[in-house]
């Protein structure tokens, strides 16, 4: 009993041990990777498709996101409810999640049903149907979405945000793209943005969990077979990296708000920066979990928020660093001095170092392995290899990256990547008792509406 | 199809402990059976507080209740609802010891370190909580709103559980500890330890760590008439773009009679694409912008509820039209063969995706707990199941018959400020608690 009131220590690691690929490559360009999992008799399958709304033409943003929302409304001989049916029948549902860079159809399913799921999936990329109908119910239902966005602050402080930090860039708008530009989209656009990135050249199909690598083999072979790369595709251009944007203050004043949602930021590093681990590590010191320095400080010394985050949004082509909050109305220019103190301090008065630093990388490396629990996890981790072109050991050299990671490693890239006198700083809430107090910031208060102001279905 | 071994301490805390070997991982899961159920109007909100108080650390604690799991590798949360409170840790295996302990220090020595600055603090963040969750996003009160219009003032379920910030700011720190000496208890909990872990050597932990903590006082069960079902119009103005509609009915208690009938009814009617509304609402003629239903089962009591936003220019009647008539035909004609065997196929890949994860909300632990709290076992897994796999097209047929009578609906029309035309005809202010 002399230590029933002393903590017991935390035992020793578990060993990360990230199941080998199994890779393959078809004819038509295809990836196929296995990753075994046989806890339960199920699996998962992914397939990532190298277009985002990065690739949306310059003045058609939102042109990728209907693309990906027309690939669950009908292939073959099924309409968009036949082929719902037909998953559901199999006892699943598919999911299609675009993103800026990759978009990713994936599914859970029984491994006893892993064939005919597959050949759904494969019908859904290489028959589409691109029925007017079904298009005009995709551009209304999205123009419905960005409607409904308008009402939320967080969603309109996200967009915001990426538009102050990312510009014209295509990385600088979200997948829902614009009411203006939606509006103007023809089922011939969509027809023709599919032809030229919907594609097994540069596409990988991964399946994880409980079912041998070489039936995985044989029946992607077989249900892609109908997917062949178009004889006219040619390798995308090398995506354009973002450049920084000067710092703003945008303000988009609703009244009556009883907190304001804060977003500060500025352009990031790609995934493949060399400081990667020292920039993950920093993350967690800095705001990427409950125990970091800004959630400390707003919510549990001050109780002004919620919760408070930072994190880097890495992207192929460059990315961004942020934090996100939202604060009790009086205090939003509190909390926005202090986010900006605490991006200052962890890059010069206060560095990451001794027990923090050590707290940080141990929550980092420790906790790693809770990451691979499932065939989800491992399919989705998968997924971002492919994304970024990783190499395989990838996840093999996360611990050990994050554990020779020095305070100075730390403080670097803390000086190169978080630099609050180059964020954009957006701000939306009840601007009426607090714009005042904003000019201590040093930039210009613009007072703008919703990045996307209404189109013309408004009243 | 959760192995599992129960046993009971001396002071009456509920031990359950599945193996699970494939990954290096332990889930500790404990459940405390008090929520907002239990607490009296004037003080609404502080099963939610509590809960959070609960994270600032113990007397043996003095880096709080995060750092020390965090450090560890471990993830955790935790979360209140009307009817239950819980807690978990996800942690690699060497670490299950620490994370029990953890559990065991807060659950016997909380009050020694909850300070009056610290219930100060918790009280600011529970305030932005309510206010990010619900004051500040569209559509946020509407449960609010209809809670207290369905259930009497003097029913547990009126109130809600974020609670109201008039009550919140009137709890002091002694009705915090009141509430602990009350509910927090080895009698009242539930602990699940699930994962890479020798069984024996799980309840050896147990009964070291939480053995000698007081079994504290019994709690009686909450009881509460069922809510009638009434018909009534309301109508909440918000800081909205498109009107939405909520219809909903007092109905069966979690697990009761009809509760997996009405469940899968939900779901035919309109979740998803293979759902009736889906095709007659969205599919076809684009009349509605988003579309829910789902039976909102709780322990004393529950609410069906159709959910439906309307596109633009559709108005909220041409919705009700919809849901009412697609109500009737069910209750009349029922599900068809195929919407029942679509159903249950999903039934079983549902249960069966639950065993994925050993932790966190929904993962094997907490629905250890949650059958051990609510059915007395952890192995009404498979009766769960079995309720789902047993339904007939009569049984959904009668439940929706019995409880979904379009006559005597509540519902609620979410305008845009300014708007009120917009409502359903007849629809009255809502008034309600803010």
């Amino acid at each position: 009993m002399s230590n029933r009131f002393t903590p017991p220590d935390p035992g020793e690691p578990s060993i990360v041990r990230f199941p080998s690929l199994q890779k393959a490559a078809l004819d038509s360009g295809l990836q196929v990777w296995s990753i075994p999992h046989t806890a339960l008799p199920v699996a998962t399958v992914a397939l990532a498709v190298p277009f985002g709304s990065r690739h949306d033409p310059q003045d058609q943003p939102g042109l990728a996101g209907v693309v990906a929302d027309m690939f669950d409304e009908g292939a073959g001989d099924r309409d968009a409810i036949g082929l719902a049916a037909a998953f559901a029948s199999l006892g699943t549902e598919i999911s299609v999640d675009i993103g800026p860079d990759v978009t990713t159809l994936s599914l859970t399913v029984l491994s006893r049903c892993f064939e005919p799921a597959v050949e759904l999936l494969f019908d859904i990329v290489a028959r589409p149907r691109f029925e007017e109908s079904d298009f005009l119910r995709v551009v209304e239902m999205r123009l419905n979405r960005l409607r409904q966005l308008r009402s939320s602050a967080s969603a309109i402080a996200d967009r915001a945000l990426l538009r102050g930090v990312f510009g014209a860039h295509p990385y600088g708008h979200s997948t829902f793209g614009t009411t203006a530009a939606l509006e103007g989209f023809s089922l011939d656009d969509v027809r023709a943005c599919h032809g030229r990135v919907v594609t097994p050249v540069g596409s990988t199909c991964i399946v994880a969990g409980d079912v041998e690598a070489g039936l995985v083999q044989e029946v992607v072979a077989r249900q892609a077979r109908r997917w062949s790369a178009v004889a006219s595709h040619v390798a995308a251009p090398a995506p354009v990296v973002p450049v920084d944007q000067p710092p703003k203050l945008w303000l988009v004043h609703r009244p009556g708000s009883p907190q304001t949602e804060v977003r500060v930021g500025h352009l990031g590093p790609s995934r493949h920066v060399d400081a990667y681990h020292a920039l993950v590590t920093l993350n967690a010191v800095l705001g990427g979990q409950f125990t970091s320095r800004i959630n400390l400080n707003l919510r549990e010394a001050r109780g002004l928020t919620y919760g408070a985050h930072t994190g880097f949004d890495f992207r192929v082509a460059g990315g961004a660093f942020s934090c996100d909050t939202a604060v009790q109305a009086d205090a939003t220019p509190l909390a926005v001095r202090e986010i900006l103190a605490e991006f200052a301090a962890v890059g010069g008065a206060r560095p990451a170092e001794g027990d923090e630093l050590a707290r940080a990388k141990s929550s980092l490396t420790r906790g790693y392995v809770r990451h691979f629990e499932t065939p989800a996890h491992l399919a989705h981790a998968a997924v971002r290899l492919a994304t970024f072109g990783l190499p395989e050991d990838t996840f093999a050299r996360y611990v050990p990256g994050v554990e020779a990671v020095t305070a100075a490693d730390v403080s670097a890239a803390a000086v190169r990547h978080v630099r609050p006198s180059d964020a954009t700083i957006v701000l939306v809430g009840d601007g009426s008792t607090w714009r005042d107090a904003l000019d201590e910031f040093g930039r210009t208060i613009e007072e703008i509406e919703d990045v996307d102001p209404a189109g013309g279905t408004g009243e | 199809m959760i192995p599992f071994t129960k046993r009971t301490l001396a002071n009456g805390l509920d031990v359950i402990v599945h193996q699970d070997r494939h990954q290096p991982l332990v889930a500790v899961n404990l459940w405390y059976h008090v929520g907002s159920k239990n607490e009296r109007p004037g003080r609404t909100g502080l099963a939610h507080l509590f809960e959070h108080l609960m994270f600032k650390g113990a007397e043996h604690q003095p880096r709080g209740f995060f750092e020390p799991l965090q450090e560890a590798g471990g993830s955790l949360n935790g979360s209140t609802s009307a009817d239950r409170t819980n807690y978990w840790a996800v942690v690699p295996a060497g670490a299950a010891e620490l994370a029990l302990w953890m559990e065991a220090d807060r659950m016997g020595w909380l009050l020694p370190a909850l300070t009056g600055e610290r219930f100060e603090t918790e009280r600011e963040v529970v305030l932005n909580e309510r206010r990010q969750s619900y004051e500040n996003r569209p559509y946020g009160l509407a449960y609010f709103a209809l809670s207290e219009a369905i259930y009497p003032v003097d029913h547990p379920y009126h109130w809600p559980t974020i609670g109201y910030p008039t009550d919140l700011r009137a709890t002091t720190v002694e009705d915090a500890r009141a509430f602990f000496s009350a509910y927090y208890h080895p009698g009242n909990a539930s602990l699940a330890i699930a994962g890479d872990i020798d069984v024996e050597m799980a309840f050896g932990m147990a009964e070291r760590l939480f053995g000698d903590i007081p079994e504290g006082p019994p709690v009686a069960p909450v009881s509460a008439a069922p809510a009638a079902a009434v018909a009534r119009r309301l109508m909440l103005e918000d800081r909205v773009e498109l009107p939405r509609l909520y219809l909903l009915w007092p109905s069966p208690p979690l697990f009761g009679d009809d509760d997996a009938a009405l469940d899968v009814a939900a779901d035919i009617m309109a979740n998803g694409r293979t759902s009736r509304l889906y095709r007659t609402l969205i599919h076809d003629r684009r009349r509605a912008a988003e579309l829910g239903a789902a039976q909102g089962s709780r322990e004393l009591g529950s609410l069906f509820q159709v959910v439906a936003t309307a596109a633009p220019d559709v108005p909220l009647e041409a919705l009700r039209q919809a849901v009412m008539a697609e109500i009737a035909r069910l209750a009349t004609d029922g599900p068809t063969v195929e919407e029942l065997e679509r159903s249950r196929v999903q039934a079983e890949s549902a249960f069966m995706s639950r065993l994925q994860t050993l932790g966190g909300f929904g993962g094997k632990a907490d629905q250890l707990n949650a059958y051990n709290v609510y059915m007395g076992s952890p192995a009404y897994f498979r009766d769960d199941l079995e309720r789902y796999l047993q339904l007939t097209p009569v049984d959904v047929r009668d439940a929706v018959a019995r409880w979904l009578d379009p006559s005597l609906a509540t519902t609620l029309s979410v305008v845009p400020t300014g708007r009120v035309a917009l409502a359903l005809p007849d629809s009255g202010a809502a008034t309600f608690t803010v």
